[in-house]
């Protein structure tokens, strides 16, 4: 079996390669078409769940007719510095997803160490740490505990980061930067 | 076999197919739903970490240059097993109509792509609808469910319901007794964890194909085992009770067969860690390559590709199964006979370069980087850097 040689050239897998920068070959245009529809089927059942599921404080709808073209709504949780602010999201899907992750951005400005002026998020389930098992509710699940918890090692804002242990000045900033749609 | 099914349980049998098969969306918790398509698992393949997916969802997520990762635990494995016929029947039998759904849209799939998943199950299933009640061709084909369960009781009409899975369905390819705590082994074949140790080989050789299963003792398939235990509760209590009886006998310490395990797989060399640190070296990495008998994926080291399949997909083997002249068939369905011609192929491997770069204040430093089949490489003469400071192919 060798998959280089047939259609199923689908990137990487689960994780990412590091190293390779050539690797594999163009998939023909049959196999996209193929693929395609059992990721928009994938799509559907996530939100036919996301739908009749319900989870307190996030939200996801598919952005007009586009299926792979998401906006996701996550509120901060009680207790946190983010308590009582929504945050919108768009989430875009790739033709292999789920074997590659959606790229999220915040919609709304997010003063958070792990998220940068726009919008980018630093959260490993979104890269290395991605796998095929995960889905839109978990995403946004994990971004929401993010808000809480969030990884002051590797900021992509080192003022947020610098500022978390002061969790008054903190709520302050987030409060004084948060511009909800 | 046929007298197991009991006279006149067919048409209830039927009746329970249909009302069956138009609920498996609307159940809260669906049973056997892959975690890839979120679809009732189509041909279900049993990583060694004991999670399942569907055969094109565990292959499309393997990673072509290194070891892949379970999607649910992120154990790493290296092998794309083979398909777990047991289950596929399971599954056939439990949920008939959505499950031949499955089998039509991905048959569709696989023509757009021209690559298929095995077909001989699907000569099984053709003579499972030709006979309806397929139990008699089944048992024939199927060679892990053996024709020597004479001691099986009718369980058709259990609590006044007809079952649709019966005994020998589920067991144990060794024991032959219903499955305890099953693992799946990466051809496929399901034993109780407690029979593992007694296969023959260091190597756990099955007993039905005499296939290797690499990287240690497989974890139990919590999924057919909740199955199992919900299906066949009285069954299964008893087998608990004794295989529990049984190990307090023969061993002093009374350890239980899981822990027994454990600890064997604990103290066998594990070839999976070996597999692993080789994997870091690219150089011999056969991209997006795997091996049509054991699974392994991608093939490192010497790769034999068939001069004679016409597939698109192709059929290869590991220096291994070359060696061991393995006569299984592809994965893929390829129409591979052992009179075919093999030859050695590099088409699909790494290239390496020694890439030298000037550092400010560092000086040369010289790295390995690999260059996928197929890639160029361009050498930058920078006038600014000395003359060493080129590319240079190894």
């Amino acid at each position: 079996m060798a998959r280089g040689e047939n259609s199923e050239s689908h990137g990487s897998g689960n994780v990412p390669a590091a190293a390779p920068a050539a690797v594999g070959k163009q998939a023909p245009a049959a196999a996209r078409g193929a693929d395609g529809q059992s990721v928009v089927r994938r799509l559907q059942s996530e939100l036919m769940a996301l739908m009749m599921g319900g989870d307190p404080g996030v939200s996801a709808f598919p952005e007009g007719d586009n299926i792979f073209q998401w906006v996701g709504t996550i509120d901060g949780s009680a207790a946190t510095a983010y308590e009582g602010t929504s945050y919108r999201l768009a989430l875009s899907f790739p033709s292999d997803y789920p074997y590659k992750p959606p790229k999220v951005k915040f919609e709304t400005p997010c003063f958070h160490p792990n998220v940068d002026t726009h919008g980018n998020i630093c959260l490993d389930i979104l890269q290395d740490k991605w796998s095929s098992a995960y889905d839109v509710r978990t995403i946004l699940l994990s971004i929401q505990s993010l808000l809480g918890e969030p990884n002051n090692d590797s900021p992509l804002n080192t003022q947020a980061a610098a500022l978390w242990a002061n969790q008054e000045e903190f709520r302050k900033m987030v409060e004084k930067l948060y511009k909800p749609a | 076999m046929a007298s197991d099914d009991g006279s006149g349980s067919h048409l209830p049998e039927k009746k329970e197919e249909v009302a069956a098969g138009a609920g498996f969306d609307d159940l809260e918790d669906p049973r056997f739903q892959c975690c890839v398509c979120l679809e009732l698992l189509y041909k279900p393949v049993v990583i060694g970490c004991g999670h399942m997916s569907c055969f094109w969802c565990v292959h499309k997520a393997m990673h072509f240059v290194r070891e892949s990762h379970c999607a649910i635990c992120r154990q790493p494995y290296n092998h794309f097993p083979s398909i777990c016929q047991l289950l596929h029947h399971l599954l056939l039998k439990l949920e008939p109509v959505e499950y031949k759904k499955r089998e039509k849209e991905v048959l569709e799939q696989e023509k757009s792509v021209d690559t298929y998943s095995p077909q001989i199950i699907e000569f099984l299933n053709s003579k499972d609808n030709n006979c309806e009640n397929g139990e008699d061709g089944d048992s024939k084909l199927e060679d892990n469910i053996s024709k020597t369960t004479p001691e099986v009781p009718v369980d058709n009409a259990i609590n006044g319901h007809p079952k649709k899975i019966k005994l020998e369905d589920v067991s144990c390819a060794r024991c032959k007794e219903l499955l305890y705590q099953p693992a799946v082994l990466n051809c496929g074949h399901v034993y109780c964890m407690s029979c593992l140790p007694f296969l023959d080989d260091e190597a756990l050789k099955c007993q039905v194909c005499g296939g290797l299963h690499p990287g240690g003792f497989p974890n139990v398939c919590l999924d057919l085992e909740h199955f199992l235990e919900e299906y066949f509760p009285e069954e299964y209590e008893s087998r608990r009770r004794k295989l529990q009886f049984g190990i307090t006998q023969c061993t002093p310490e009374g350890s239980s067969p899981g822990t027994f395990c454990t600890k064997e797989s604990m103290n066998r060399p594990s070839k999976q860690e070996t597999y692993l640190q080789q994997n870091r070296d690219l150089s011999n990495v056969h991209v997006g390559v795997g091996c049509d008998s054991c699974g392994v994926y991608p093939i490192q080291g010497k790769r034999y590709k068939c001069k004679d399949c016409t597939e698109l997909v192709g059929f290869d083997l590991c220096d291994e199964c070359y060696n061991t002249r393995s006569k299984l068939p592809g994965r893929f369905n390829q129409q591979h006979t052992p009179d075919h011609r093999m030859e050695l192929d590099n088409t699909a491997l790494y290239g390496s370069v020694l890439r030298f770069q000037r550092i400010p204040e560092e000086g040369l430093i010289a790295e390995l980087a690999f260059i996928g089949p197929g890639g160029m490489v361009q050498v930058v003469d920078d006038h600014e850097m000395e003359d060493n400071s080129e590319d240079e192919q190894v």
